[in-house]
């Protein structure tokens, strides 16, 4: 009872951080088109665009009101996700375009997080437990150096490797390519969460590594694996769970990369797509759901934490 | 070999391959009379030769030329944003954890919500708002989340400073808050703050370069991410290109991380 409502509460926390991160990003797009120099009816038309033709599609996009009164209805766009209509596809909601974008970046970012929680946790076990015995201070080194490389070198470089000269995946943007050209994308935006996970996860694990109760349970007769598995790895989950959370801004930046490397469809194609377009509902549209995206992960991160790590509910 | 003088060897190593960096691309941009749009058809996706040492890019760009003035600009920006950062973070931490109560609390709370910012997304963002993005169109939309580590370090730091018996000791003699800050605080928090300035830098080179990458570079084009870009889309015909790209986004952004913790023991 007391668990469910620390977690409740730790919840409700972060509902409301998520709400003002959305509101603030929301905001700027909100501001950074209408409030900055230029005409948006001119960028999107083209400076050779009539007077007239400008007047209709301000009257259009609705930015012909007074500011406040713009203000009123992007948030109530915004609360019903409905941004307009697409100005180059016609007919289509621009809420519906990123609807349909939402699916393949969401793929994308579960299979990435999955695979740095795996790689992660593998590593910070192996860098402490008994398996690789004097070898293992290498773990960490490695996990240094895939930490400090930027996915923007990394990515590409191992698809030139895998993919071209190996020729063990597909290449990039082979319509073939199905499950394991998205695994083979996902596992590449995993790989820099997985080494901060796994940089923070070994010096929790290190922390705790001599503490009484893990040589109680040796002594008790469990494994080595089951010591790691079942008593260390809980103690660590707390920080775990943090870095993956924290990590997702990243991550979203990164699924930007990775879908215009490997061509794919995705919420980055489609806000890049509609920035040269000049599709400002989609635009706005696309920008508003990947914040959403990105605040309801963080705050499903923060209610994991506080129901894995009692010491964080109050 | 005294503690000094290994410090001091220390701080060389670390900031040698930025100077290094640096200087060659220098020496390389002034050395040559052309310019990093110059084309050469005639060499275009060529392998590296002796008269293209990295070989050459879409429409016989020369590489080394483009990478060598990529660098430079990309470091400039970088350097820029990121002492902007620090020169408003840092004194927003400082202050508000000198004067504690709810100044503190309230910039501890706006560090926390704006460290969690996707500032990808941000800078997206603000960049919608130009027809085609500037280096200095670029440098506001990454300044404006850059000054919140810088903020929320020196609040944390400051807060263990606040209560130290020379701090104490140098209020009860009288001194007031900005001479507690300028003569006490600020001097300790320069070390961590150098290792911050390096992180940030090699951010924001990553950043402009992922940006360049996936279309948004500044009007010039002339980025470490657009060579990216050529050797994404070259990868099959001259994987050169992309090689030379992704290695000088890793040298720069390390590099920097490096440089920074020159100040640090």
């Amino acid at each position: 009872m007391k668990r469910a409502r620390g977690v409740a509460i730790a919840f409700g926390h972060s509902v409301l951080s998520c709400t003002a991160v959305m509101l603030i990003l929301a905001t700027a797009v909100f501001l950074a088109l209408r409030l900055l120099p230029g005409d948006p009816a001119a960028l999107v038309l083209g400076d050779e665009s009539s007077a007239q033709d400008r007047a209709v599609l301000r009257a259009k996009l609705g930015l012909d009101a007074s500011l406040p009164v713009q203000y009123a209805y992007f948030l109530r766009g915004l609360l019903t996700f409905d941004f307009g209509e697409s100005i180059r596809k016609p007919g289509i909601m621009a809420g519906a375009r990123v609807a349909s974008a939402l699916l393949p970046t969401t793929e994308l970012a579960v299979i990435g997080v999955a695979f740095g929680a795996v790689f992660g946790i593998t590593a910070a076990l192996l860098a402490n437990g008994p398996w690789l015995g004097a070898k293992k201070r290498w773990v960490n080194r490695v996990l240094v150096m895939v930490a400090a490389t930027p996915l923007l070198a990394l990515a590409p470089t191992l698809t030139f490797a895998l993919a071209v000269r190996t020729h063990l995946l597909p290449l990039p943007g082979d319509p073939d390519a199905g499950l394991s050209g998205l695994l083979f994308a996902g596992s590449l935006l995993g790989l820099p969460l997985g080494a901060h996970a796994g940089r923070i996860g070994a010096a929790a694990l290190s922390d705790i590594a001599d503490k009484p109760f893990l040589r109680v349970a040796r002594a008790k007769g469990a494994s080595h694996l089951s010591v790691w598995l079942r008593h260390a790895l809980p103690c660590v989950m707390g920080p775990l769970v943090t870095v993956l959370g924290t990590q997702l801004g990243a991550l979203l930046g990164g699924a930007v990369v990775i879908e215009r490397l490997f061509e794919r469809k995705g919420l980055g194609t489609l806000m890049i797509e509609a920035y040269f377009t000049r599709d400002l509902p989609v635009l706005e549209a696309s920008i508003c759901a990947s914040g959403l995206l990105f605040v309801v992960t963080q705050a499903i991160a923060g209610a994991l934490h506080a129901a894995v790590d009692p010491r964080v509910r109050a | 070999m005294s503690e000094g003088t290994h410090v001091t060897r220390m701080r060389i190593v670390r900031l040698a391959p930025l100077v290094l960096l640096v200087f060659v691309s220098l020496v390389l941009t002034l050395a040559s009379p052309q310019r990093p749009e110059t084309l050469d058809p005639s060499a275009a996706w060529a392998p590296p030769s002796a008269a293209h040492w990295l070989g050459a890019g879409e429409g016989g760009s020369d590489l080394m030329l483009v990478v060598a003035h990529a660098t430079l600009r990309g470091s400039l920006l970088a350097l820029c944003v990121s002492l902007l950062g620090a020169a408003v973070g840092v004194p927003v931490g400082a202050l508000a954890a000198m004067m504690r109560g709810r100044a503190e609390a309230w910039v501890s709370r706006t560090c926390d919500l704006l460290q969690a910012f996707p500032s990808f997304l941000f800078a997206i963002t603000v960049l919608a708002a130009v027809r085609s993005p500037t280096r200095v169109h670029l440098g506001i939309a990454f300044a404006l989340t850059a000054w919140v580590p810088f903020a929320r370090l020196a609040l944390a730091e400051t807060r263990v400073l606040r209560s130290q018996s020379f701090i104490e000791a140098s209020r009860a003699l009288g001194a007031t808050q900005a001479r507690l800050l300028g003569h006490h605080v600020l001097p300790n928090l320069m070390s961590t703050i150098a290792v911050q300035l390096g992180a940030t830098a090699a951010a924001i080179v990553v950043g402009e370069a992922a940006l360049a990458f996936v279309g948004l570079a500044s009007s010039d084009r002339v980025s470490l991410g657009c060579i990216l870009d050529q050797g994404v889309a070259s990868m099959l015909r001259a994987p050169t290109v992309l090689l030379v790209g992704a290695l000088s986004v890793f040298a720069l952004s390390s590099s920097m991380m490096l440089a920074g913790r020159a100040a640090d023991r």
